[in-house]
């Protein structure tokens, strides 16, 4: 039979684990993401929020990313709820919307404090990617990432369509407000 | 060398683990985080509670109220029709007109009046197995059970002799199927149980099979059909005025809170009580007829909602 040299192989197993330590203590992640959205228009204010978002930052390469399960999204009515499911967000079809971009400029992720930033990436809605720049707030507190952002999805530029019998109703531009506290991945 | 081998195929191996942890970027973690298998409800099979004339698997939404009026004119050809009747649209063979309430987002209790005998309907409505995606669950259950009075004054003295002949009771367990965003199916076997018939060769209690099915066409137009067999069935072929099995075809538009349907069936009558077992029209002898739906839907106890994330305001 063939033997292992235990040292070499305990030493290999060493430096692999740190890697895998070191990899995982720049990531951090978020499974409860907060996330609004908002159409106004004279006629009507629609409202709808899921908790249910999650999120994935690595810090080495201040990478974002952020993803919701559009069936996730409650709303008041539920009729109106299943329109946005069947009839605009064809979420059978589009199960998720997701956001992937890296944020400028670089940040120490190690010390505490408040940063504005600008994440510059995709916005994928409705199967639509569209590149965007994202701006927002991130704030570092004890371990703990928090990330704040306002921002616009135009409907027409996800391919949403929205019929002439409820023009009045829905915005064409939908605000969008997410909030994230993302931890450290153990 | 064996020795050598080994020890390179080992590194190569913790190389690769390490390299995979670093990979192990935000796509894969986020694939990991992926929350949207979880709502799993194939929903919308139907867009409304009825189809053309027979109730759909769908139940209204918790505390929302549907307003429902439906028409069937008069026969297009035949005797009662043509341009003398403006092809039947002088007439209306039945008016309806209901309310739908959803207690839950399962439980639908509704009640209705048709112009026709003056019947007044109660009916309540359970979805008992809902269609589910990847998890193994094919189709959507829907149990109908619905009662019905008729409030008019007897023709003949001999009629009504007992107050519960004028009651009527049917029971209907609706299956349905979602198989694409286009194509839902349905079958639902009925069992219509009365005291008494017009014809004594026509039984009381008469079971019969509806099949139903919707192609969208649009996102808010659909192409809906039903049909129910009920002579071939428990009902025999001689009696003396011939009855029908009804049939309706039509087109069903939706705007938001709104559902119109415009349709086209053999059936004089609206309500379930009534077609299933009193069809007189045939669609090959001119009895076919124009008739529409109407659906308003309301929601109710919005302000119970105190959620400032969810909150909608109409101005």
């Amino acid at each position: 039979m063939i033997s292992i040299n235990k040292n070499k192989f305990i030493l290999l197993v060493l430096v692999c684990l740190t890697c895998i330590y070191n990899v995982n203590a720049q990531t951090f992640i978020s499974r409860n993401v907060k996330i609004n959205i908002f159409s106004s228009t004279p006629v009507e204010d629609i409202k709808a929020a899921s908790n249910g978002g999650n999120a994935v930052l690595i810090t080495s390469t201040q990478e974002i990313a952020v993803q919701l399960a559009i069936k996730s999204l409650s709303f008041d009515k539920k009729l109106m709820q299943e329109h946005f499911n069947e009839n605009y967000m064809e979420s059978d079809k589009y199960p998720l919307a997701k956001f992937k971009g890296n944020f400028e400029p670089k940040i120490d992720w190690s010390k505490d404090g408040e940063y504005t930033v600008a994440a510059k990436g995709i916005l994928s809605v409705h199967g639509i990617d569209q590149p965007r720049t994202i701006t927002g707030k991130i704030a570092i507190k004890n371990g703990m990432i928090t990330l704040n952002s306002n921002f616009d999805v135009a409907c027409a530029a996800h391919k949403i369509k929205i019929p002439s019998l409820v023009f009045t109703k829905i915005a064409e531009v939908i605000k969008i407000n997410i909030q994230a506290t993302l931890t450290s991945l153990k | 060398m064996t020795k050598n081998k080994l020890l390179i195929y080992l590194f190569l191996i913790m190389t690769l683990l390490a390299l995979r942890a670093s990979a192990q970027t935000t796509d894969s973690l986020l694939n990991s985080l992926d929350s949207s298998k979880k709502y799993n409800k194939v929903e919308s099979t139907f867009k409304a509670t009825h189809i053309v004339l027979s109730h759909s698997t769908e139940t209204q939404k918790k505390h929302d109220l549907d307003l429902r009026i439906r028409h069937h004119f008069g026969d297009i050809g035949g005797e009662f029709g043509s341009a003398h009747t403006l092809y039947g649209l002088d007439v209306a063979t039945d008016l309806f007109i209901g309310l739908d309430y959803g207690v839950s987002d399962k439980l639908t209790i509704g009640i209705g009046r048709s112009k026709h005998d003056e019947l007044f309907d109660l009916y309540i409505k359970q979805k008992l197995i809902q269609q589910k995606k990847d998890s193994g669950m094919p189709f959507n259950l829907t149990f109908l059970a619905q009662i019905g009075l008729v409030a008019r004054a007897p023709f003949a003295t001999t009629e009504f002799a007992n107050y519960s002949d004028r009651i009527t009771y049917l029971i209907q367990p609706i299956l349905s199927r979602k198989f694409s965003s286009r194509i839902s199916l349905q079958v639902m076997p009925s069992y219509l149980l009365r005291s008494v018939s017009a014809d004594q060769n026509d039984p009381e209690n008469i079971f019969s099979i509806g099949f139903a099915g919707r192609v969208k066409l649009t996102k808010r137009l659909s192409f809906v059909a039903d049909y129910t067999m009920v002579s071939g069935l428990s009902r025999p072929n001689n009696l003396t005025v011939p009855l029908y099995n009804p049939l309706g075809v039509g087109l069903e538009i939706e705007t938001g809170g709104h559902i119109f349907s415009l349709n086209f069936m053999n059936s004089e009558y609206i309500t379930e009580n009534n077609f299933i077992a009193n069809t007189k029209k045939s669609w090959t002898e001119g009895g076919v007829r124009f008739g529409f739906t109407i659906s308003r839907n309301f929601s109710l106890f919005k302000s119970k909602n105190k959620d400032p994330n969810t909150k909608s305001t109409i101005y």
